[in-house]
């Protein structure tokens, strides 16, 4: 028996099929710009999360056993559904945002695109059986996150099942719970698919690039500004009950309805809500199934579609004739707006941290009163958007084509490249938390909120300046080392960083909403120091080389014996 | 003159360049030949700056390169061996940059690049990121961006590589006239034929170390052998009819 299933599995591991299957779930780990080494441990990364995502849902277990047990004792059994309704949301909309998170993260490699075509095309392999491959893999990788996510959920649905009331039969709701939530994950997975699929159907080459890089960007923005909205979801149950009409648009309600409606326990409002998702899961399959057929009928056509010969209608055909600026500084500038603007590296970074920023002011103004939101949100948002802007320039991009910024360094061009990093960085920073704050604190304060704006202004560029202060890079030229810290140091300094940041921050705006005088003082002291700071990162660009090659913090210092 | 004295470069403990000189005079197209591995592209990347010498030095003019490296950048143009360009850039946009780099006005830049791009037949793929281009089309970019900037020494690293037919055939004359205005080209290759129809003269390097020295014009008069004969024997290659023969015999089944 032994022998033959050996043989067996021989036999099924060395088909050609099997073996580009294979080769197309190893690449869904590849990004393309991290070295062998990192690349390698970014997949101990990945497969390790897997086991975190076992332990969050033991942790997430026992903290609902306290609310369970207190349900159970003292509660009704109203309170129980009502309680239900809301947590059994939650448990299916985890495993929904977590593989909707993974299938973007592999979104590049969701359909075979021009390189398979180009590598295996000339090989004696069948199209079919490329395109399966591809789809088994796909079904492989976006598999192993479902069942970790749904594992790791297992414990906290039989506890939510155990009731004294006999509200339903537990092996039943686990088979629906199992069904319902499991087509929410595979919504998920569909639906990111599918967008990336229209994308690659329906825009020519030279648009697609820019487009989706932008579509999938605001995509990862929505989902991380989703991230906290999750754990909200237990407190959706009252508005679920009371049939609010707004629960059409939250996806995890519509596969509550649908996993209510396979319990038998579902009115017309939750059959309802399960038809909306069944109905849309089918099509987003329905996309993604045309898609990968369009692909495979007319794979040449769309794959070797002829460069554009008209220029895209937002971009005019001419060329700027004066500048007032350096060339240097122009030059550093249109290349780091360019190059944000069609990476979707970069982009899907600077958004998707930026997008953490708007997250956490999401549960402030969620959870705080809107004068106490109007002081600190715009400090979070700052924060997030300052890591997001250092993290997305650090990474490089065709880093062997740096060549041309090493042969052009010079101390005044140096200035200029450095001076139009320090532009963008500070406009991203300080505009995009202003634009979030005005209205807030104009809520808040009215007319009197000039004065804690301009403190924003202040802190923030004295922030800027502190995020930038080590900064000798022109963006996206520079190696990167991952790894060069501990990731749980790292992130404990980040979260301690962004408390001390928000808090200080915070505390000046207060104090100008208090006392103008006092405002004006801290306002024009951060000021001066904002400008000291200027100072002394001018006088370090012109004298310190740009960086091209990443350092570890700390290089051992070598004997040369 | 570009003069390199006694250039070396250790990375640990290879040596892969050792004492080499040689000149490039103005006027004329050095040809510098060497089997990979012999050091062609360390002396072009130390000519270009990206990499420092470990002993020796470069000189332009008469005077060390090291007193004035950026004012000795400015007069140097640079095509790689690989087209290493920003490839999520147009073609417009990538000169745009190179240009504003090297210190180019806008007006100058709105006037050449559309020139250039259209004599180097590249101004109908202007819409499409580099991503899209071929091998050589890319190189021929790097030739504009090389050349936007009027550089007195132009330095090449296998610059045909990719081009075709025509492309080749245009800049074997526009390296021969840039040359002729009295200023330099060194040119690192591995083909013999290029070096014959290009080179005044020629270096050949082999592991590390200047193997002979040519003027182009006496080697054709004197030499009763061929560049690659003559290459051959300087740099102590084998007869490779035995490595052939094995490979071709691992190929039957």
């Amino acid at each position: 028996m032994r022998a033959a299933f050996a043989a067996w599995r021989r036999r099924f591991t060395e088909r050609e099929e099997w073996r580009l299957t294979e080769h197309f779930f190893r690449a869904l780990f590849d990004f393309g710009f991290l070295s062998d080494l990192a690349a390698d441990s970014f997949k101990r990364v990945l497969i390790g999360s897997i086991g975190g995502f076992i332990a969050f849902g033991l942790l997430l277990t026992r903290a609902f056993m306290v609310k369970y047990a207190v349900l159970l004792g003292t509660g009704t059994p109203e309170r129980y559904r009502r309680a239900l309704l809301g947590d059994d949301m939650l448990i299916i909309g985890l495993p929904m945002l977590l593989v909707a998170f993974v299938t973007l993260l592999v979104s590049h490699s969701l359909f075979p695109d021009e390189r398979d075509f180009r590598i295996l095309g000339p090989l004696p392999v069948q199209r079919f059986v490329v395109f399966r491959a591809k789809l088994t893999a796909l079904l492989m990788f976006a598999g192993l996150f479902t069942a970790a996510a749904h594992v790791s959920l297992l414990p906290l649905t039989l506890l939510t099942s155990l009731n004294p009331w006999g509200e339903h039969n537990v092996f039943l709701r686990l088979i629906a719970w199992a069904i319902a939530s499991l087509t929410g994950s595979a919504f998920a997975i569909l639906s990111i698919t599918a967008v990336v699929g229209a994308l690659v159907l329906a825009i020519s080459r030279s648009q697609l690039q820019a487009l989706s890089t932008f579509m999938r960007s605001m995509v990862l923005g929505l989902l991380v500004v989703c991230l906290p909205l999750v754990s909200h979801l237990p407190t959706l149950g009252p508005a679920l009950s009371s049939q609010a009409s707004w629960m059409l648009f939250v996806p995890p309600a519509w596969f509550l309805g649908l996993q209510r409606t396979l319990q038998g326990q579902g009115d017309s409002w939750l059959v309802q809500l399960g038809a909306v998702g069944f109905i849309a899961t089918l099509l987003a399959a329905m996309v993604v199934g045309v898609t990968y057929l369009v692909l495979f009928r007319q794979f040449e056509r769309l794959m070797l579609r002829p460069a554009p010969t008209s220029s895209p209608w937002w971009r005019a055909d001419r060329f700027p004739t004066r500048s007032r600026v350096s060339p240097a500084f122009e030059g550093a500038y249109g290349f780091t707006m360019k190059t944000i603007g069609r990476s979707q590296l970069h982009q899907g970074v600077l958004v998707g941290l930026s997008a953490c920023g708007i997250g956490m002011a999401t549960i402030f103004l969620t959870s705080a009163r809107i004068t106490t939101s109007a002081v600190f949100v715009p400090f979070l948002l700052m924060f997030a958007c300052g890591v997001g802007a250092r993290a997305a320039l650090a990474l490089p991009i065709d880093y062997r084509a740096n060549w041309i910024f090493q042969v052009t360094e010079d101390r005044l061009t140096r200035r200029d490249q450095l001076r139009a990093v320090d532009r963008l960085v500070t406009m991203y920073v300080i505009a995009v938390p202003l634009a979030a704050a005005a209205p807030l604190l104009w809520m808040a304060h009215s007319t009197n909120a000039l004065l804690p704006a301009a403190v924003v202004v202040a802190v923030g560029l004295v922030f800027v300046h502190g995020v930038l202060l080590d900064w000798q890079r022109i963006p996206f030229t520079c190696s990167y080392l991952p790894g060069k810290r501990f990731i749980g140091h790292s992130a404990l300094i980040g979260v301690a960083a962004c408390i001390l940041f928000t808090v200080t921050g915070g505390g000046f705006v207060r104090l100008a909403t208090v006392d103008a005088t006092l405002g004006t003082i801290v306002a024009a002291s951060l000021l001066l120091i904002g400008y000291w700071l200027r100072g002394r990162r001018l006088l370090n660009w012109a004298r310190t080389p740009l960086m091209f090659e990443d350092e570890f913090p700390d290089q051992p210092l070598r004997l040369q014996l | 003159m570009l003069e390199a004295r006694g250039l070396s470069k250790r990375y640990g403990g290879f040596l892969a360049l050792d004492r080499v000189d040689f000149q490039v005079r103005r006027g004329e197209i050095l040809g510098y030949l060497g089997p990979n591995g012999s050091g062609k592209s360390t002396t072009v990347n130390t000519v270009v700056g990206l990499i420092d010498p470990s002993a020796g030095s470069l000189w332009m003019d008469g005077a060390p390169i090291a007193d004035d490296p950026v004012g000795y950048k400015r007069r140097i143009g640079y095509v790689p061996e690989e087209p290493h360009l920003y490839t999520h850039l147009t073609a417009i946009e990538y000169l745009m940059l190179v240009g504003r780099l090297r210190g180019l006005t806008e007006r100058t830049l709105a006037e050449k690049i559309p020139a250039l791009l259209k004599l180097l037949l590249l101004w109908d793929s202007r819409y499409a990121t580099m991503a899209a281009y071929s091998k050589g089309m890319r190189q021929r970019v790097l030739f504009a961006a090389a050349l936007m900037h009027n550089p007195d020494l132009l330095v090449l690293d296998e610059p045909f590589s990719g081009l075709d037919v025509t492309a080749s055939l245009l800049f074997r004359t526009l390296l021969r006239m840039y040359a002729a205005g009295d200023r330099m080209v060194l040119f690192s290759t591995h083909r013999f034929d290029m070096v014959e129809k290009l080179c005044s003269r020629v270096v050949i390097l082999s592991r590390g170390r200047i193997a002979a020295e040519y003027d182009m014009e006496e080697f054709r008069s004197q030499q009763s052998r061929s560049l690659e004969e003559v290459f051959i024997q300087a740099t102590g290659q084998d007869d490779f009819t035995p490595v052939a023969r094995e490979i071709l015999d691992l190929m039957q089944p």
